[in-house]
């Protein structure tokens, strides 16, 4: 979900000029800060550093040239087809203006300081004594592994429509909501107490969230933008990544006090020394371990949970990393690399990398997908690209670490759903125009496509319920629902409606680690 | 500001082009890629500053849209989004905003 390369020029493509005259938009006061106004509406997507996010960078370099005039029609109505909304009536006419100028002014920033001391002082508590809530949940459900958790982002990305909302993926109901400043990208679920939750957001706030009673307990300031989060096995710790600034930080699950702050750089396959983005961060039930992918460097980091947080590093993984799953029992892991479209395997034990694989375009892999077919265990990565028009999503064998098949899909993709009791991966197409509509499922067995659904709106991140009966799909942007399907006969049984969802996490996720694998398989 | 005028019209040239029958679908595509940007479907925003069309009376919305459309009513924005559409349009997403609840 985090392209900070790749969608720039789409963006600029749907710019809608219209024609504004001055005088009629809402006079509301020029004499806003403009930094503290760019703060307010559009950090928390194009960067609170001007170098882009989940959104291209605003600044002097990359706004060079353009139409001071384009831009404001652009931010008045919105982009369509992405997540850009109209500022029209949001912001006045002064407003929009001085932000223009302010854009094409400002260089991007430096890294800015986002250190534990600043981290301690923003720790919120919200229900001091924790040992007063209920033991049991507020509400019926036969099992907590059916909570599935939905990151609505609201229209803005803040506001009153930014919440994380959770649903019985049985009944297709909603259980509860806990709102949220800006908007939720991730939701974590604890794997050894199942009342706990954790919610980041685009701006890095990590909230602690009691599932029985619907609630944030607590939530802590991490960073300024970053969506990386993971949890240990034991349930104890967290570790969390940001974006701006470069750092990353583990977390006592318990009462989100910062332990140890950990600053990301180091030398790229390139040999160039860089500072780095944070990319996933995964927690694995093989080990006491945390691994961190680093964006720019191409490192990948296993952080031991014990006396002081011993780093290895594991050098040259990739160009651009991102996102990463794990296979058999969580020793392996699966990292995609951006810039040089493969997967890398890699051996936690030995802690050193297995193979490179080949992927399509740009490799995206979201959660992954393992699943057993025919003896073999099959891992399924998505890919963002669209290069030379040739879509595919890359099946590998992960016995034997060999590519399986590149199954042409009709877009770019960027997350695949899968589980032991539904026949089909599905994924959903991203590319920007009516196929965005759209999901995709592949049979597990032939590899093929076989069916295609128009969901609506811009529907992503594909989810099944713990049970596998029930397929989620996010009909995202302005679609503002979510859309359940029975997951063998593909006919939609309900719509929950909600601003702007993205990422869907069912509970069931912490038992069998990555999606498409079975319970018994963990044990 | 005729590039600008000529961009937006093609823009709504390229949606009427895909809208083949007269028919609630091709008001759902259009709202969909469009109108939905500020009005939402079945809700607007929250947070957002326009009236809602998910349920409103159908002859209601017609007028409307073709008043901006001859400048009656005035509005920057929805006289030029109303500028490109053509009375089958406008018949289209009328009636298929009227009949989505809200
Ligand atoms: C860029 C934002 C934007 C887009 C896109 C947009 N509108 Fe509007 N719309 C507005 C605003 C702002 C108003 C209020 C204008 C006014 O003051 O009369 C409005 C008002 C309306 C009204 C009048 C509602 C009432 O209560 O009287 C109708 C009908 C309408 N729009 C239909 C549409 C349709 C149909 C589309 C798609 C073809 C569309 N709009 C696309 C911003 C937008």
């Amino acid at each position: 979900m985090t392209i900070k390369t790749t969608i720039n020029k789409s963006l600029l493509a749907a710019t809608i000029p219209l024609l504004l005259s001055s005088g009629s938009v809402l006079a509301k006061s020029g004499s806003h800060d403009m930094h503290k106004l760019y703060e307010e509406n559009c950090a928390s997507c194009h960067g609170s550093d001007h170098g882009g996010y989940l959104a291209p960078a605003l600044n002097s370099e990359t706004l060079k040239g353009r139409s001071p005039t384009a831009l404001r029609s652009l931010i008045m109505t919105g982009s369509f087809e992405t997540l850009m909304p109209p500022f029209f009536g949001r912001l006045s006419d002064t407003e929009i203006r001085g932000l223009v100028k302010h854009l094409q002014s400002t260089p991007k920033l430096a890294n800015p300081a986002w250190n534990i001391k600043e981290m301690k002082k923003s720790l919120k508590i919200y229900v001091r004594d924790e040992s007063k809530l209920p033991a049991k949940p507020d509400f019926k459900i036969d099992s907590m592994d059916d909570v599935i958790g939905v990151a609505a982002r609201g229209k803005y990305g803040r506001g009153q429509g930014s919440e994380a909302v959770f649903i019985n993926s049985k009944a297709h109901k909603v259980i509860g909501k806990v709102a949220t400043d800006t908007a939720a990208h991730i939701i974590e679920f604890n794997p050894a107490n199942e009342r706990w939750a954790y919610v980041k957001t685009d701006t890095a706030e990590v909230y602690k969230v009691d599932l029985y009673t619907m609630q944030a307990v607590r939530s802590i300031k991490t960073g300024l933008n970053g969506p990386a989060i993971g949890i240990s096995r034991d349930g104890k710790y967290l570790m969390v990544g940001s974006f701006v600034p470069h750092n990353a930080v583990i977390l006592d699950a318990d009462t989100l006090e910062p332990l140890k702050q950990f600053e990301l750089e180091g030398i790229d396959p390139d040999g160039k020394m860089v500072s780095s983005d944070s990319g996933m961060i995964i927690g694995t039930p093989y080990a006491d371990i945390f691994a961190i992918a680093l964006e720019n460097a191409g490192q990948v980091w296993i952080i031991d949970l014990k006396d002081g947080f011993p780093v290895t590093k594991i050098k040259n993984v990739g160009r651009h990393l991102h996102d990463a799953f794990l296979s058999h029992k969580g020793k392996k892991l699966m990292v995609a690399s951006y810039d040089d479209s493969i997967v890398i395997a890699i051996d936690l034990e030995t802690r050193k990398i297995i193979k490179k694989l080949p992927a399509g375009c740009v490799p995206h892999v979201g959660g992954g997908s393992v699943v057993k077919v025919d003896g073999r265990t099959l891992g399924f990565g998505t890919n963002f690209g669209t290069c030379d028009d040739n879509t595919v999503v890359s099946v590998w064998d992960l016995d034997t670490m060999e590519l399986v098949k590149q199954v042409p899909v009709s877009g770019g993709t960027e997350s695949p759903a899968a589980h032991a009791n539904a026949p089909y991966v599905a994924v959903d197409i991203i590319t920007k125009d009516r196929r965005a509509r759209t999901i995709q499922l592949i049979d597990k067995k032939s590899l093929e496509v076989v069916k295609t659904l128009d969901v609506g709106g811009h529907a992503y991140f594909p989810e099944y319920s713990a049970d596998g009966k029930y397929l989620y799909v996010s009909a995202g942007y302005t679609g503002d629902e979510v859309v359940v399907y029975d997951s063998k006969t593909l006919k939609k049984v309900a719509s929950i409606q909600m601003e702007s969802p993205a990422g869907i996490f069912s509970r069931g996720r912490v038992k069998y680690m990555t999606r498409g694998l079975s319970p018994d398989e963990m044990e | 500001m005729k590039i600008l005028a000529y961009t937006m019209a093609a823009l709504l040239l390229s949606l009427s082009a895909n809208s083949y029958a007269a028919s609630a679908f091709a008001g759902k595509y259009k709202a969909a890629a469009v109108c939905s940007q500020c009005h939402g479907i079945r809700a607007t925003s929250s947070e957002a500053p326009f009236p809602p069309l998910a349920g409103r009376d159908e002859l209601y919305l017609e007028k409307a849209l073709k008043q901006y459309r001859n400048k009656t009513r005035r509005s920057d924005v929805m006289n030029n989004i109303a500028a490109g559409l053509s009375d089958r349009d406008i018949n289209n997403i009328a009636e298929y905003y009227s009949r989505l609840k809200p």
